[in-house]
C-alpha cells in the first residue's frame, strides 16, 4: 500500500483505472454542490412566446433558475463564428437548444422545477437538409446569415476542364456518410463554481481546455484570467468533449446561485442533443487515362452543421483538400457548402472530414479499378506519393512508407486469394493519410510547451499543455522523457490538464499529442539534462557530467535527488525547472489552401475482409490488416491500442451505427437501438508498423490516432462492394441497405 | 423513502456489513457510489445496456443500476475495490496493461468484475471470454487486448495448478 501511494506514477496511470481508483467527473463532488438540470426547446424551430419560470423558483431545494434575461449575450463560439448565446432569447433553433436552466439541492428538486416551468412557442417553417438550407425561400437561421452558408470554400490547382477532356475512364457519384455518435461510455458534463476571488473554475472533461477558456470567458465577457478549466481523467471523446454548452450553462448557473453545481447527462438526454459527426455528401468525379494515370478529382462536399457552429467549418475544409495529399490526382478542384439546419449542431469525431472523405475516394478508385480490369492494390501503387515529394496542396513529405504498407498488407492479409473467394466473401483495401497537429487549428500559433522538473525525491515531473484521453499520452512522454534523460519512465510523473497550473496548449486535436507536445517534451527533457550538468558542476566545482540518470564526477555518482538538495541549498528551496516550447516548422495553409500544415504525415494501408449474408444482407467482418507508417513507434502497446479500437470504431460506423434524425428529432436515443459495437462483433485484427524515425517527430515518431480509423470505412466498403458486386453509396452499409442494393426491384 | 420505523436495508459490501437507511427501490449502484463512496462503479448508461457499473452478486456479475437495493439484501456484494486486493486481479490488471486492454479506464472497472469472474469460473460462461464480456461496453481498445489480457492469465493459472 505504501508503494502505491509513494509510487503511483500519476492520476492518469493504468493502474488506478483498473482498479477503479480514477476520479472522473461523476465521482468529483464539492461541499454544498447543487444538481443542474436544463429545459429544452421541443420544437426544431420556434419563436418563445412566453416563458414563465415563476414557479419553478417556487418547488422546495431549488436554489437558482436562469433564462436569458440572467445571463450576458456577447457574441462568442470556439471558431471565429460567433453564433453562440448561453441560453435561448426569443428563437430556439433545434430541439434541445437551451432555454433555461435550474438548480437544486437534489436530482428530484432539479427535475420538478423544470417540470414546472411554462413555455409556449409558435413553431417556424425548419430546414434539415443542407442543400434545401441553400435554395431561396429557406427559413433563416440566423440573420447574419441569410443564405444559411457560412462556409463556403472554392479550390482549384491545374485544370479540371482540360483533364476532363483527357480522360478515358471516368468514375464517380454522389456518397453520403452520416451522423456518428462518438459513444464516449462516459456521459458528457460539468462541474462549476464562481468566487469573487478566483472568478469562475469549470470542472470540465474538455480536451481543448485552454480554447473552452478563452470562449466561455468571451461568453460571460470575463477576462481570461478569470475563468480556470480542470480536466478530470476523461472517460472517452473520440471528439465529442471539445467545447460544450453543457460546461456554460454549469457556470451560468454557479454565478446565479453562488454555489457549486454539477450537471450529469443521462444518456438519454446525451444522445437526444448529442452534436454528432458531420454528415457529409460527396459529388465527386476521378478521371484517369487508360492506363490507370489519374489524371483529375472533381469535387463538391455539402455539410450540415446543424443550427450552430461547433467544429464543422474544420470538418469540411479537411474534406475538401486532405486525400489530395495521398494521391497525385494532377488536377484538383473542391467545393464546399457548410450549411446550417435546424437540426443539433455537429462537430468533430476521430478522423474528421477525411475518413468520410476516404470512404468515397477509396470507393471510386475501386470502381475505376473494376472498369480498367486492374488489381485495386496496383492502381494505387501507380498513383501514391512518395518520400522526398511535396504533394498537390504543399505537404512536405519527408518521409512516407505508404508504397511498403500498401506491399505488407498485401502479404498479411492473402491478397493474392481474392480471385477465388469463396462466394459472398470479400476483401477489400483502402488507403489513409493523416497530420500529427494541423496548423490552421489556431491561425495565431502552433506548438507546444513543457515543464520538466526535478523533484525533491529525484523524481521527475512533466507539465503539458495537451491532455490524456486515454490514448496513452502520459506513457509516451514519460517515455520519452525517461530515454532523453537515461531514468526509468516509472521515475517520470506527467501533469496535465489545469489552465490554472499548466502550460498553454492549442488542444489535444487534430492527432497533436505525440509530435506536438512530445516534441516539446523532448525539449524540456534535454534542456533539464544541461541545467543538470551544469548545477553538478558549479557544486562540485569540478568537471561532471550527467549520464543514466546520474551526475558522475571523479569516479563518484551523485543521485538525482542529491542533485535537487544542491539547487534547492542554493534557490531558497525552489525545484530545479525548465520551461520548453516546440515551435513546428509548419506553414498556415494561404486563402487557396496551399502550405504544409504539419511537423509529418503518417500513412497506413488497411484490408477487410467480409461475408455477407444474401437473405439478410448482413455483414460480418471476418478479417482486419493494418499496416501503418507512422514512424518511429514509442509505445507499441499503446500505438496498436489506437488501431485495434478505431478499427472496432469503423466497423461499428460502416456495418450498424447510424443516429437517425427526422425533422431535428433524434429517433434512437439509447444504446439499444443506437448499437456499437461489442465483443462478438471484432474479428482478429493483425496490427504491423513499418517503422522508420521521421526527422521532426520525437524519437522519430509520427501520429497513430486518426490514421487508424481513416481508411476503415473505405477498406469495408470495398470489400462488400467485392463480395457482393454491388457499390454502397451510402453510409452505413446496413443490413437492410446492402439487402435494398441486391435486391433493386 | 423508509418509513420511519422500518428496518434498515443491510447489505454485505466487500466484506463488510452496511446498513441503508433510503428508498428500498434505489439501484444499488447509486447506493454504492452515494451511500458507500466506492466510485469504480461506474454509471454509463442506467438502462443495463453498457456494462460500465458491472459488480457481483453472489459471484455473479449483474448490472448494478438495474438491480433495486433491496434485493441485493442477504447477497455478497463485491466491487471492483473489493477484488482489487486478490492476487489474481492484480495478475489481470499487469496483463492488462500489457495486453493494451485499458485506454479511458471508464468501461474499465465493469470489464475487471466481469473478467474476473470469468477466471473464478470459465465454465460458468461457457469457457469462452468473449461470452464473459457481452454484457460489457468498451469505445476505445475493440476488445482484443482485454482478451488476450484474461486468456494469458487463464493460461497461466492452468500451468501453475
Ligand atoms: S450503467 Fe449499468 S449497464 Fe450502463
Ligand atoms: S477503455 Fe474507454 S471505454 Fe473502454
Amino acid at each position: 500500500m505504501t508503494e502505491k501511494l509513494t509510487g503511483s506514477r500519476s492520476p492518469l496511470d493504468l493502474q488506478s483505472k483498473l482498479e477503479g481508483r480514477t476520479r472522473y467527473l461523476h465521482d468529483l463532488n464539492l461541499p454544498g454542490q447543487l444538481v443542474g438540470a436544463i429545459f429544452r426547446s421541443p420544437y426544431p424551430h420556434a419563436r418563445i412566446v412566453r416563458l414563465d419560470v415563476s414557479r419553478a423558483r417556487e418547488v422546495p431545494g431549488v436554489a437558482a433558475v436562469i433564462t436569458a434575461d440572467d445571463v450576458p449575450h456577447h457574441p462568442y463560439g470556439p471558431t471565429k463564428y460567433k453564433d453562440w448565446n448561453i441560453l435561448a432569447k426569443d428563437r430556439v433553433l433545434f430541439i434541445g437548444d437551451e432555454i433555461a436552466a435550474v438548480a437544486a439541492e437534489s436530482r428530484e428538486a432539479a427535475a420538478k422545477a423544470i417540470a414546472a416551468i411554462e413555455a409556449e412557442f409558435e413553431p417556424l417553417p425548419g430546414v434539415f437538409d443542407p442543400e434545401e438550407a441553400m435554395t431561396a425561400g429557406a427559413p433563416t437561421i440566423h440573420e447574419e446569415t441569410p443564405n444559411n452558408r457560412p462556409m463556403h470554400i472554392r479550390l482549384q490547382r491545374g485544370d479540371v476542364e482540360a483533364a476532363k477532356r483527357e480522360a478515358a475512364v471516368v468514375k464517380g457519384g454522389r456518397y453520403r456518410s452520416n451522423r456518428i455518435y462518438q459513444g464516449h461510455l462516459e456521459p458528457v458534463g460539468a462541474m462549476a463554481s464562481w468566487s469573487d476571488e478566483e472568478g469562475l473554475t469549470i470542472w470540465a472533461p474538455s480536451h481543448i481546455p485552454y480554447r473552452a477558456r478563452e470562449t466561455y470567458a468571451a461568453g460571460f465577457g470575463l477576462p481570461e484570467d478569470r475563468v480556470r478549466i480542470i480536466v478530470p481523467p476523461i472517460g472517452g471523446s473520440f471528439g465529442a468533449k471539445y467545447v460544450l454548452k453543457v460546461h456554460v450553462i454549469a457556470a451560468a448557473l454557479a454565478m446565479a446561485a453562488r454555489r457549486p453545481v454539477k450537471i450529469i447527462l443521462d444518456r438519454y438526454e446525451d444522445m437526444i442533443t448529442a452534436h454528432p459527426r458531420v454528415p457529409l455528401t460527396f459529388d465527386i468525379e476521378i478521371g484517369t487515362d487508360r492506363e490507370g494515370r489519374f489524371l483529375y478529382k472533381d469535387l463538391a462536399v455539402y455539410a450540415d452543421a446543424g443550427a450552430r457552429v461547433y467544429w464543422s467549418p474544420n470538418v469540411i475544409a479537411t474534406a475538401c483538400t486532405r486525400p489530395d495529399n495521398i494521391y497525385h490526382f494532377r488536377n484538383v478542384r473542391a467545393e464546399g457548402h457548410l450549411c446550417y439546419t435546424n437540426n443539433s449542431p455537429t462537430t468533430c469525431m476521430r478522423g474528421f472530414g477525411n475518413a468520410e472523405m476516404l470512404f468515397a475516394v477509396e470507393s471510386v478508385i475501386d470502381e475505376i479499378a473494376l472498369e480498367l480490369g486492374m488489381d485495386p492494390a496496383e492502381l494505387r501503387l501507380k498513383n501514391i506519393v512518395h518520400e522526398g515529394e511535396t504533394t498537390i496542396h504543399g505537404y512536405r513529405l519527408d518521409t512516407c512508407k505508404l508504397e511498403q504498407c500498401i506491399e505488407q498488407v498485401k502479404i498479411l492479409s492473402g491478397w493474392d486469394r481474392r480471385g477465388q473467394l469463396p462466394p459472398n466473401r470479400g476483401l477489400g483495401l483502402a488507403v489513409a493519410n493523416h497530420v500529427s497537429g494541423f496548423r490552421a487549428i489556431d491561425p495565431r500559433f502552433d506548438g507546444s510547451t513543457a515543464v520538466a522538473r526535478l523533484k525533491a525525491d529525484g523524481r521527475v515531473e512533466i507539465e503539458t499543455g495537451e491532455i490524456e484521453l486515454g490514448q496513452g499520452m502520459s506513457l509516451t512522454y514519460a517515455r520519452i522523457a525517461g530515454q532523453t534523460l537515461g531514468i526509468p519512465e516509472t521515475a517520470i510523473t506527467v501533469k496535465s490538464g489545469d489552465t490554472g497550473r499548466y502550460p498553454f496548449g492549442i488542444g489535444t486535436l487534430a492527432s497533436r499529442s505525440t509530435v506536438m507536445g512530445g516534441n516539446a517534451v523532448r525539449k524540456a527533457a534535454e534542456s533539464l539534462a544541461r541545467a543538470i550538468a551544469g548545477l553538478a558542476a558549479e557544486a562540485l566545482g569540478k568537471e561532471a557530467v550527467f549520464q543514466a540518470g546520474n551526475v558522475v564526477c571523479e569516479g563518484r555518482t551523485y543521485p538525482l535527488s542529491e542533485v535537487s538538495a544542491w539547487y534547492r541549498a542554493r534557490q531558497a528551496g525552489e525545484e530545479l525547472e525548465v520551461k520548453e516550447t516546440y515551435v513546428p516548422d509548419t506553414e498556415l495553409p494561404d486563402a487557396t489552401y496551399y502550405g504544409h500544415p504539419s511537423p509529418n504525415y503518417p500513412f497506413a494501408a488497411h484490408v477487410a475482409e467480409v461475408e455477407v449474408d444474401p437473405e439478410t444482407g448482413r455483414t460480418q467482418v471476418i478479417g482486419y490488416w493494418a499496416v501503418h507508417d507512422s514512424g518511429t513507434i514509442i509505445h507499441e502497446t499503446m500505438a496498436k491500442g489506437q488501431v485495434l479500437g478505431a478499427v472496432a470504431q469503423g466497423i461499428g460506423w460502416v456495418t450498424m451505427e447510424d443516429l437517425l434524425v427526422k425533422d431535428g428529432r433524434v429517433l434512437n436515443p439509447s444504446m439499444m437501438d443506437y448499437r456499437m459495437p461489442g465483443v462478438k462483433d471484432i474479428p482478429e485484427i493483425e496490427v504491423k508498423f513499418i517503422e522508420g524515425a521521421d526527422p521532426n517527430g520525437p524519437l522519430g515518431a509520427k501520429s497513430i490516432g486518426e490514421v487508424a480509423l481513416d481508411p476503415v470505412p473505405g477498406a469495408i466498403a470495398n470489400a462488400i462492394a467485392h463480395a457482393t458486386g454491388v457499390r454502397g453509396y451510402e453510409l452505413p452499409l446496413s443490413a437492410e441497405r446492402v439487402w435494398r442494393a441486391l435486391h433493386p426491384e | 423513502m423508509n418509513g420511519e420505523g422500518e428496518r434498515p436495508i443491510r447489505l454485505t459490501v466487500n466484506g463488510e456489513s452496511v446498513a441503508w437507511n433510503g428508498d428500498a427501490t434505489v439501484p444499488l449502484a447509486d447506493v454504492l457510489r452515494d451511500g458507500q463512496g466506492l466510485t469504480g462503479t461506474k454509471i454509463g448508461c442506467r438502462t443495463g445496456e453498457c456494462g460500465a457499473c458491472t459488480v457481483l452478486l453472489d459471484g455473479r456479475p449483474v448490472v448494478s443500476c438495474l438491480v433495486p437495493v433491496a434485493s441485493a439484501q442477504d447477497q455478497r456484494i463485491e466491487t471492483v475495490e473489493g477484488l482489487a486486493s486478490n492476487a489474481d486481479f492484480q495478475a489481470l490488471a499487469r496483463s492488462m496493461e500489457q495486453h493494451g486492454g485499458v485506454q479511458c479506464g471508464f468501461c474499465t472497472p465493469g470489464i475487471m468484475v466481469a473478467l474476473w469472474a470469468w477466471l473464478q469460473d470459465p465454465e460458468r460462461f461457457g469457457g469462452d471470454v468473449r461470452s464473459a464480456l457481452k454484457n460489457n461496453l468498451c469505445r476505445c481498445t475493440g476488445y482484443l487486448g482485454m482478451m488476450r489480457a484474461a486468456e494469458q492469465v487463464a493460461a497461466q493459472r492452468g500451468e501453475t495448478r
